[in-house]
């Protein structure tokens, strides 16, 4: 996928601009919808969001869109993957880097709670907005839910902790979302790196045991 | 409203899915509810009651906090996997919709097992944060039963019981009762 999650953001094509080739023209279209889709559903709600909301914000036709796009759902969920692969991306470099494992997680922490805070707008769309969507969001939650706790599994190493409880990793990604989610839920993402010190205890406790998570808990609050 | 739910989650409820489950009329529902949203509260008020008395049934004053704590997660987990759609109201979409209803579990539970562990009426000093814990495992459940297994949220007993424990009793008391209700599920052969 070439979207550039940056310009799902911000992404902005100068209205009036000609003589663009033709596959630019429809790669800026289907940016400029699913930056749309996302301000737009945040700003109204998904329900009350309508196709023609969507194509007012992006500037874009009716049959551009249904050219790209099944319907606004469709819109909505690849506006949503772009943004899950960008962060699974931003974590994993974070994660599969040098350094012992208790380190790489609360770096890894830092990097996902910076991720939310630096856009309050993505951090909606991507955790509350898509809950809205009916049942879609069961199938989309347990994908996203698999992919990073696989990512999680897969970075725990030969050096890294093995923890008794089955589901630890399971219980790292709850923390992360539930905790998250609520910051978010509040208005409040943009002060989400302020929770690191406490987000880090609570999610290496149940890996190395509470001597451990308390080290990390102080390198975290040391920054 | 909580069939509907479980179903095809509250985002997507109807009043006319509720009242043709229910084999009433609109004007019946409008009687005794303002809209999907008065109904709703209801709904989760009656479930929050029915974990509140499996829970309290399950422990004696006698027991030591940490194991009073695991036989009433023990009892919640059991109620709920018999009742999945329960399970479904509780932790699916709901909480997104409805934000407040994350407040409602939590004067539910967190209270509860603070007394559990609090001596004289003082508060007792938290290892980690209880609304966390508690958020954690709304996330396991949710994601059970996205996986289409409300059936199997037994399977989940030993994480709930770590995170009902863990915020007072602290991580080793926690893996303690976890591997305690691990030994009594597979005792009682439930349907795994």
């Amino acid at each position: 996928m070439s979207d550039n999650p940056e310009d799902l953001r911000q992404w902005r094509l100068p209205r009036g601009r000609h003589g663009l080739p033709r596959e630019l023209v429809e790669r800026s279209q289907r940016e400029r919808l699913l930056a749309a889709v996302v301000r737009v559903t945040v700003a109204n709600g998904y329900e009350k969001t309508t196709v023609g909301d969507i194509l007012g914000e992006a500037g874009v036709g009716r049959e551009s869109f249904y050219e790209l796009f099944d319907d606004k759902l469709d819109c909505m969920l690849a506006a949503h993957k772009i943004l899950a692969d960008d962060l699974e991306k931003q974590v994993r470099v974070a994660y599969d880097a040098d350094g012992p494992w208790p380190e790489r997680a609360r770096r890894s922490l830092a990097v996902i709670l910076d991720w939310f805070a630096v856009d309050p707008e993505a951090a909606r769309f991507f955790l509350v907005e898509l809950s809205t969507v009916g049942p879609a969001f069961r199938a989309t939650f347990k994908a996203e839910y698999a992919r990073f706790t696989k990512l999680l599994d897969d970075g725990l190493g030969e050096d890294g902790p093995n923890p008794e409880l089955t589901r630890a990793t399971g219980l790292a990604v709850g923390a992360i979302m539930a905790r998250i989610y609520e910051e978010v839920v509040l208005g409040k993402a943009a002060e989400l790196p302020g929770l690191l010190p406490e987000l880090t205890y609570g999610f290496l406790v149940p890996f190395v045991g509470e001597e451990v998570a308390r080290i990390e808990q102080e390198r975290a609050t040391e920054g | 409203m909580i069939e509907s739910c479980a179903e095809k989650t509250y985002a997507a409820t109807t009043i006319t899915d509720i009242v043709a489950r229910a084999h009433i009329s609109r004007t019946t529902f409008y009687k005794h509810f303002e809209d999907k949203r008065a109904c709703f509260d209801a709904a989760i008020g009656y479930c929050i009651g029915e974990m509140q008395k499996a829970a309290a049934a399950a422990h004696s004053p006698g027991d030591p906090p940490g194991e009073a704590a695991r036989k009433a997660a023990t009892a919640v987990v059991g109620a709920l996997a018999a009742k999945p759609g329960l399970a479904q109201l509780l932790t699916g979409d709901a909480m997104a919709v409805e934000p407040s209803v994350i407040e409602r579990y939590r004067r539910a539970t967190i209270p509860a097992l603070e007394a559990l562990w609090s001596e004289d009426g003082d508060e007792p000093a938290a290892y980690t944060d209880p609304r966390l814990a508690f958020g954690q495992a709304q996330v396991l459940i949710l994601n059970q039963i996205a996986t289409g297994n409300p059936d199997k949220l037994l399977d989940l007993l030993p994480e709930i019981v770590y995170l009902t424990v863990s915020p007072f009793g602290g991580h080793e008391e926690a893996l303690r009762q976890s591997r305690e209700a691990g030994k009594t599920e597979t005792r009682g052969a439930v349907s795994r």
